[in-house]
């Protein structure tokens, strides 16, 4: 019987995906929400995603000085493709904000863009989640070790047709000590795993530094526009006096509605900060959970497919934060236009008014 | 800081140390980047646009200046064509004259010879007329002194022939009747 090629590479796949799972599971993936510290300094502790976060800044400065070492008029090679990447963005950001905006979001919004974007990308390599330090614990994995030299090595062994699962001791288990204890008679290590490398955007705190930076890119580019009076989108109080002066009831009243509404548009800045960060945070650290979980159930094949779907949430979620960073910066300008618009109208009412009465 | 405590959104992983060092970080590389994007990229896409857009305006002008140039050239072949046209109509009438001016003096030419060839013919047959009258002459004195059998003074002969013959009338008015 001839097999054709489709149906022998499902086969193989289907053998690749038995032989993972049988041989290559892992144990049980510790996953938490907060960074792990790998290093302490005083106060400040050093986390994995704040050392692959210098690591991103290391990657796209070494390539921004590739990209740019040259500066040959017609472009070639690494040249050719890095400055193919920034026009087409440098465009986008033109296309939205205009030849004079565009110009002063761009650092702003291409920073943000590449940042999210390589951290999202770095963090799909494999080192990512599975080499680390590892903290002795009465639960955790367990682990063989042996020294290289005078560094200690531990790793989780292979699974097996007898055990599917790489060992682990629940710290929920009643009995961990003594599982742990046996552990170590056996001479293997019980602990934690404290990965070196994990994405940035998975510790809550670098998507928060990332809303924070574009927040206060958004508020210095309306105050450098529209100069101070930006201030009375958020605390417009002045229709609200008149109204107290002149003891005007309309006047007052659509002088409450105006603080109101400051109030409101001072509240949608604080949420669109939470919005930037949780959405950030939410959707790579879920991929990256994904990927562990899949990558223990079925160590081959299947895990392929989150890879690619995490390459595209990583490109569009840098996309999406680069670009409503650039479409609120829009806003708070053309806002102050309209306002100082609308300023001027109301100059020309009271001006003519007058005439108008004489 | 009850905000970042433990129990609070610090379960979450935020804290004030990794927050202000991720945003010292993020603000560093925004700072190389900034300086990079204005000291190298914009200058560079600033050239390049200008290049392009003098390269496109050149390429305007040069079409510009052979639109101009083929209308032009139009033109001059349309002149030229004229004159060309006018120069054939003069060197065909020229030729023509000529031809009549070649005509009328070949046959001026023709007439010439003609004219010359009668006077010649003429002249021939007067030269022959004398000669056969001589001859004659000399036939009938030689006759003549055979019939009287006795020589004459030839010289006087002669001269008396001649002197009856110029009495007779002249060989185109009266040849046939002297023959």
């Amino acid at each position: 019987m001839r097999l054709s090629r489709g149906r022998l590479t499902a086969v193989g796949l289907v053998v690749l995906a038995l032989l993972g799972f049988v041989f290559l599971r892992g144990p049980t993936p510790a996953i938490s929400i907060k960074a792990e510290t790998i290093q302490s300094f005083g106060p400040v502790d050093v986390t994995n995603t704040m050392l692959t976060s210098w690591i991103v800044v290391i990657i796209i400065v070494a390539i921004v000085y590739l990209g740019t070492r040259r500066r040959d008029l017609v472009p070639r090679g690494f040249q050719n493709m890095f400055e193919a990447a920034l026009e087409a963005f440098y465009n986008l950001v033109v296309s939205v904000a205009g030849e004079k905006s565009g110009r002063r979001f761009f650092p702003v919004v291409a920073t943000i863009f590449f940042f999210v974007l390589v951290s999202n990308w770095l963090s799909l390599f494999p080192v990512f989640n599975v080499i680390g330090l590892v903290r002795e614990d009465d639960h955790g994995f367990v682990m063989e070790q042996t020294d290289v030299g005078p560094l200690p090595l531990s790793w989780v062994a292979l699974s097996g047709p007898g055990n599917l699962s790489a060992d682990s001791i629940d710290e929920d288990d009643a009995d961990a000590e003594e599982q742990a204890a046996a552990a170590r008679k056996d001479g293997k290590i019980v602990g934690e795993l404290i990965p070196l490398f994990r994405g940035p955007n998975t510790d809550l705190n670098t998507p928060l530094s990332l809303a924070i930076v574009s927040a206060i890119a958004v508020e210095s580019w309306a105050i450098a526009s529209l100069g101070i009076g930006y201030g009375k989108k958020f605390f417009n109080f002045g229709g609200m006096f008149r109204g107290l002066r002149r003891l005007d009831f309309g006047l007052l009243f659509r002088g409450v509605i105006d603080a109101f509404v400051g109030f409101l548009e001072l509240v949608s800045e604080l949420v669109r900060l939470i919005s930037f960060t949780f959405r950030l945070f939410g959707n790579m650290f879920a991929g990256e959970v994904l990927i562990l979980m899949f990558t223990f159930l079925t160590p081959l094949v299947f895990t392929i497919v989150f890879y690619g779907l995490e390459l595209f949430v990583g490109i569009i979620q840098a996309f999406i934060f680069a670009v409503l960073t650039l479409v609120f910066g829009m806003m708070a300008v053309a806002h102050g236009e309209a306002h100082a618009a609308e300023g001027e109208h109301e100059e020309g009412s009271r001006a003519m008014a007058p005439e108008a009465q004489s | 800081m009850v905000f970042l405590a433990e129990g609070g959104i610090g379960a979450l992983g935020i804290n004030l140390p990794s927050l202000i060092a991720q945003l010292i970080n993020f603000t560093l590389l925004l700072l190389i980047l900034g300086w990079a994007f204005k000291r190298f990229l914009f200058p560079l896409l600033d050239e390049r646009r200008n290049r392009i857009r003098e390269g496109l305006d050149a390429a305007d002008e040069s079409k510009r200046r052979l639109a101009e140039t083929e209308t032009a050239t139009a033109a001059e072949m349309e002149k030229a064509r004229g004159e060309g046209q006018g120069l054939i109509g003069q060197a065909q009438q020229m030729s023509a004259r000529i031809q009549e001016e070649a005509q009328g003096a070949a046959r001026a030419e023709a007439e010439t010879l003609l004219e010359r060839a009668r006077s010649e013919i003429q002249l021939e047959r007067d030269a022959a007329i004398a000669d056969l009258r001589r001859e004659f002459a000399d036939l009938t004195i030689t006759a003549a002194e055979r019939v009287i059998r006795r020589s004459l003074d030839r010289k006087a002969h002669r001269e008396l022939i001649e002197e009856v013959l110029a009495e007779a009338p002249q060989g185109g008015e009266g040849g046939d009747n002297q023959r």
